[in-house]
């Protein structure tokens, strides 16, 4: 891994220029802070933008704030630069408060949503600009620029400026300003949220990348819930200005604690059923269609109601009934391209989304056709 | 179908063709053009005409520049215009700043604060200076009870007084032309420094002073241009050494023997302005004259080309590495309380300067004294008694309404026709269109009513009331223009699609989608006319005569002949006005800004 390997890789393809200077860059690289949020408020006027928020961020994670807009995200992630002052609550980066460190102080990196590229400035001169306003001497400062142009693919357009660019590499030169100093904290506001779906895509892949190599805590907003299960470690949900639930990808795409992350991420149904009996962790509910079924709880709930969320996709479907099945009317069917959206009515009235993966054997039903539908177990969860 | 339908549908293109060109939007800039050709361009050109009508083209302007009084009072209006336009970027920038960076209340108060005065007549802000630093003023008063003078000494009638003086009354045109170029800025990207590790000055120093420089040139050049041509304050605040070149051609006026060497004075300062105003307007685009964006701007501008000659780069750049971020990097250890507070003094400062003179007289218009004097004795309505039953102040008051209301009518007229016509028409040269319906703006006033004054002779318009109204729409019509072609530019043209798609004819279009949106801007920009000819003074001292007297021009009389308390009145009144027709056009200047800043 040194001077051949970056050769070669110039010679040859995208991805191998990604990788090598990548790889050098990580040898000499420090693990990211851990922050930590403990009660932390903020309002305007009557409206609570943060509310009693307390979240604890381990070194070199890849945190991302999740939630609708007017959920607080921003105003969360404005805290922690340093844009605004807490009312209350304090924050904690390596176990020092930050609470009277002006933003320019913390040494944090940031990527924003408008790019925020400095127009006066040429895309090598707005990467430099952290190492300058840090001290580091001009020579150094232009290694370290090549250096990082080179990781974001940007080393032709070094002496463009951002106006001649295109919005996925001028958000990819607000990246190499973010990171140029090899900050503790990098912090991402919606940075992606500008740019066209493939373009996102590609981008989300190499802030990954990146976040594997460089090790710093990243602390990403985004209203994108796709976004928030591709990218990150953990995921904090938030609604009206608090935490709903935090938890690994999966854990918040499977067992979501409440309606709304079952619903916020990721399509869901929301079957309304009576308990029945329960047994270990088990539970038999009946909804209004009849259909008796099994589903797993972490919760002690054992009499009266529930509501239970079973995906799109968990939903097994035939033509014909099967063991344990109830059977709909089709009210909607699109085909999608690799997957059929069926939405169908079963018999209490209740309306069910379905995602099945197309298949040869499978005709795109009809609107007023018959199927029968069924889950297991493992494929729904009650929500508390 | 018959073949005689046939036939007639066969004749039609040519009719159409007709029509066609009837209906060319550009066509709507016709009355304009003509009105200011006649009354603005002919004058202005007959002007020039005399000025060159000597023995030999050029022996008036000898004599302007061998008369060391002139020479030296064109010396002295440079010096004190620099100097003005330099104190308003001071004291304009930190204002606008601070503007940019309150929230709420906070914001609309100082808003306010600094947009009222705009539109309160320059001599009643500078009658509110004299009344301020009088001998019985508060200021004095206040220096005396301190005890800093014995006695109340004279603060006005110097060179002091008259930079201050102008100073105030030009400083809400730097903030705001400062103020638009600063809000334009995409807001993170002083926080992108912030996070980079700058801290507030060198935020400010890298980020926001070089994108915020065009609009801090725009902001110099418009102060300075308006300083030139200034007349009433100098006069009025100014000792006799204070004489500004403006003051010459009044003081000419009234001799007959001077015809000729008073032009060549007029097209002196004439050509100072238009001069400024090219060199300006070749480097920031003649749209910075109203608040316009520079067209070309969005081209992207090729990063620095190596060509400059890298001794002279690598120069810079040590001297840049040795002291420059050293330093800049010094600064980011100053608290960062620090730029917040010297952009909070400076900016209160002059919200003080704007706010304190017109508070001042309204509490003197209340005043139970018989002379000038603060704090007052006692409270009463005297003087508003003796305003009110003054058949003479009365009669300029109507007088002054009935011109004001005539004069914005003739702007709304041409100003709307001609708004429609260059924003709806494909006309080239648009740009030049435009330039020339708003160069009015920059003409100094004591130059076009000298040129008015002799094609006003020679009409038989001095004196009446029509040809005062015309004069003062011409000032009004670029404030029609640029108020409703930026409205007319904020029309979504998808509505009008919608509706034409859906069956509107065109007429019904502009009725039902157009003018509503407008209507806002419309309404601003009659009142805008209305209170540019109710405020006139410079024009009407040409054009009136001694049976057509004006509000202004019996404030004019009285502040030279005896400063009373019925001044204050008519202050108050004015105050009162502004304030009323700024909160009914509160929405619209919204609206508007945001369509000129897109």
């Amino acid at each position: 891994m040194g001077e051949p390997a970056a050769q070669r890789a110039m010679r040859s393809g995208d991805a191998n220029v990604r990788t090598s200077p990548i790889g050098r860059l990580k040898e000499r690289d420090a693990i990211g802070s851990r922050i930590a949020v403990r009660d932390a408020v903020k309002t305007y006027g009557s409206f609570h933008a943060v509310d009693r928020i307390s979240i604890d961020i381990e070194p070199g994670e890849f945190i991302t704030l999740l939630g609708p807009s007017g959920s607080g995200k921003t105003t969360l992630l404005n805290l922690v630069a340093g844009f605004q002052n807490l009312d209350s609550g304090e924050i904690l980066v390596d176990g020092k408060p930050v609470h009277n460190v002006p933003t320019h102080k913390r040494g944090f990196g940031m990527v924003f949503q408008s790019y925020a590229l400095f127009p006066n400035m040429t895309v090598s001169q707005n990467v430099a600009f952290p190492l300058r306003m840090a001290g580091v001497d001009r020579a150094t400062a232009e290694r370290r620029v090549a250096e990082t142009l080179e990781i974001m693919r940007l080393t032709e357009h070094a002496a463009k400026s951002p106006s001649q660019m295109s919005g996925g590499q001028q958000q990819r030169v607000a990246i190499a300003r973010a990171i140029v100093r090899r900050p503790k904290v990098v912090l991402m506001d919606e940075p992606l949220s500008a740019l066209d779906r493939r373009l996102r895509e590609q981008i989300q892949i190499e802030i990954r990348d990146l976040h594997q190599t460089i090790g710093s805590t990243i602390l990403f907003v985004t209203h994108d819930q796709g976004e928030a299960l591709t990218m990150s470690d953990r995921i904090a949900v938030l609604n009206a200005g608090r935490i709903v639930q935090i938890g690994r990808p999966l854990d918040i795409y499977r067992h979501p604690t409440d309606r709304f992350v079952a619903s916020f991420v990721g399509e869901s149904n929301l079957v309304e059923a009576e308990i029945l009996q329960k047994r270990g962790s088990t539970l038999t509910l009946k909804n209004r269609a009849g259909y008796v079924f099994s589903a797993e709880s972490r919760d002690t709930i054992d009499v009266g109601r529930a509501t239970v969320l079973v995906r799109p996709e968990r939903i097994a479907v035939s033509n014909e009934p099967t063991a344990n099945s109830t059977p709909v009317n089709v009210t909607s069917a699109i085909f999608l391209g690799e997957i059929l959206r069926i939405e169908a009515q079963m018999e209490g009235g209740e309306q069910l989304l379905i995602r099945c993966t197309d298949m040869a054997d499978r005709p795109l039903p009809a609107v007023g056709d018959r199927l029968h539908v069924s889950w297991g177990a493992a494929d729904c969860w009650v929500l508390a | 179908m018959t073949s005689a339908s046939i036939g007639a549908e066969a004749d039609r293109p040519a009719d159409l063709d007709l029509v066609r060109r009837l209906k060319d939007p550009a066509l709507l800039l016709l009355p304009a053009l003509v009105f200011l050709a006649f009354i603005y361009l002919l004058p202005l050109i007959d002007l020039i005409r005399i000025s060159v009508s000597g023995p030999s083209w050029s022996s008036y302007f000898a004599r302007v520049f061998a008369i060391p009084l002139y020479w030296d009072s064109l010396v002295r209006t440079m010096q004190i215009s620099v100097t003005v336009a330099g104190l308003c970027l001071l004291f304009g920038y930190p204002t606008a700043l601070l503007i940019h960076r309150s929230r709420g209340i906070a914001q609309a108060l100082i808003a306010t604060a600094i947009v009222l005065p705009y539109f309160i007549a320059i001599l009643i802000r500078t009658y509110a200076w004299m009344v301020l630093l009088g001998r019985n003023g508060p200021v004095n008063k206040l220096l005396v009870s301190i005890g800093i003078l014995s006695e109340p000494a004279q603060l006005l009638f110097n060179r002091g007084t008259v930079l201050l003086g102008m100073a105030a009354v030009l400083l809400p045109l730097m903030v705001l032309t400062i103020y638009s170029s600063v809000a334009r800025l995409d807001q993170s990207l002083s926080r992108a420094a912030m996070a980079s590790g700058a801290g507030p000055i060198a935020a400010f120093w890298r980020v926001l002073l070089p994108l915020t420089l065009p609009g801090m040139g725009a902001g110099f050049l418009l102060v300075f241009v308006a300083a030139i041509g200034f007349f009433i304050t100098p006069t009025l605040l100014g000792g006799p050494g204070d004489q500004m070149f403006a003051m010459h051609i009044t003081q000419q006026a009234d001799s007959v023997t001077s015809e000729g060497f008073l032009q060549a004075l007029g097209v002196v300062l004439l050509a100072i302005t238009l001069a400024v105003v090219a060199v300006a307007g070749r480097f920031l685009g003649f749209e910075f004259i109203w608040g316009g964006r520079k067209l070309t701007e969005a081209t992207p501008k090729t990063a620095s080309p190596r060509a400059t000659g890298t001794r002279r780069r690598t120069l810079g750049a040590s001297a840049a590495d040795l002291i420059g971020w050293p330093l800049l990097r010094l600064f980011g250890r100053l608290p960062a309380s620090f730029g917040t507070w010297t952009v909070r003094l400076m900016g209160g400062l002059v919200v003080a300067i704007l706010i304190l003179p017109i508070i001042v007289v309204m509490i003197i218009s209340f005043s139970s004294a018989s002379y000038l004097t603060f704090p007052p004795p006692g409270f009463s309505f005297r003087w508003y008694e003796q305003f009110f039953s003054d058949s003479n102040w009365m009669r300029a008051f109507w007088t002054s309404l009935v011109v004001a209301a005539m004069s914005a009518a003739i702007a709304i007229v041409l100003g709307a026709s001609a708004a429609l016509g260059i924003v709806r028409s494909s006309i080239r040269g648009k740009s030049t269109i435009m330039l020339l319906l708003v160069s009015p703006i920059i003409v100094p006033p004591v130059v076009l009513g000298l040129s008015l004054y002799s094609l006003f002779l020679r009409f038989d318009l001095v004196g009446s009331v029509f040809g005062l109204a015309a004069a003062h729409a011409i000032g009004g019509l670029p404030i029609v223009v640029v108020i409703l072609s930026a409205s007319l530019q904020g029309v979504d043209s998808r509505l009008e699609q919608a509706a034409a798609v859906h069956g509107a004819s065109s007429l019904t279009v502009f009725r039902l989608v157009t003018l509503p949106a407008i209507m806002p801007g419309l309404a601003a920009a009659t009142f805008f006319a209305f209170l540019h000819s109710f405020d006139e003074l410079v024009l009407t001292l040409f054009l009136s005569s001694a049976e057509l007297k004006t509000l202004p021009l019996m404030l004019w009389g009285d502040v030279n002949y005896r400063l009373n308390p019925v001044l204050a009145v008519v202050s108050t009144l004015e105050v009162l006005l502004v304030v009323a027709g700024l909160a009914l056009a509160r929405p619209v200047l919204a609206t508007s800004r945001k369509a000129t800043t897109q």
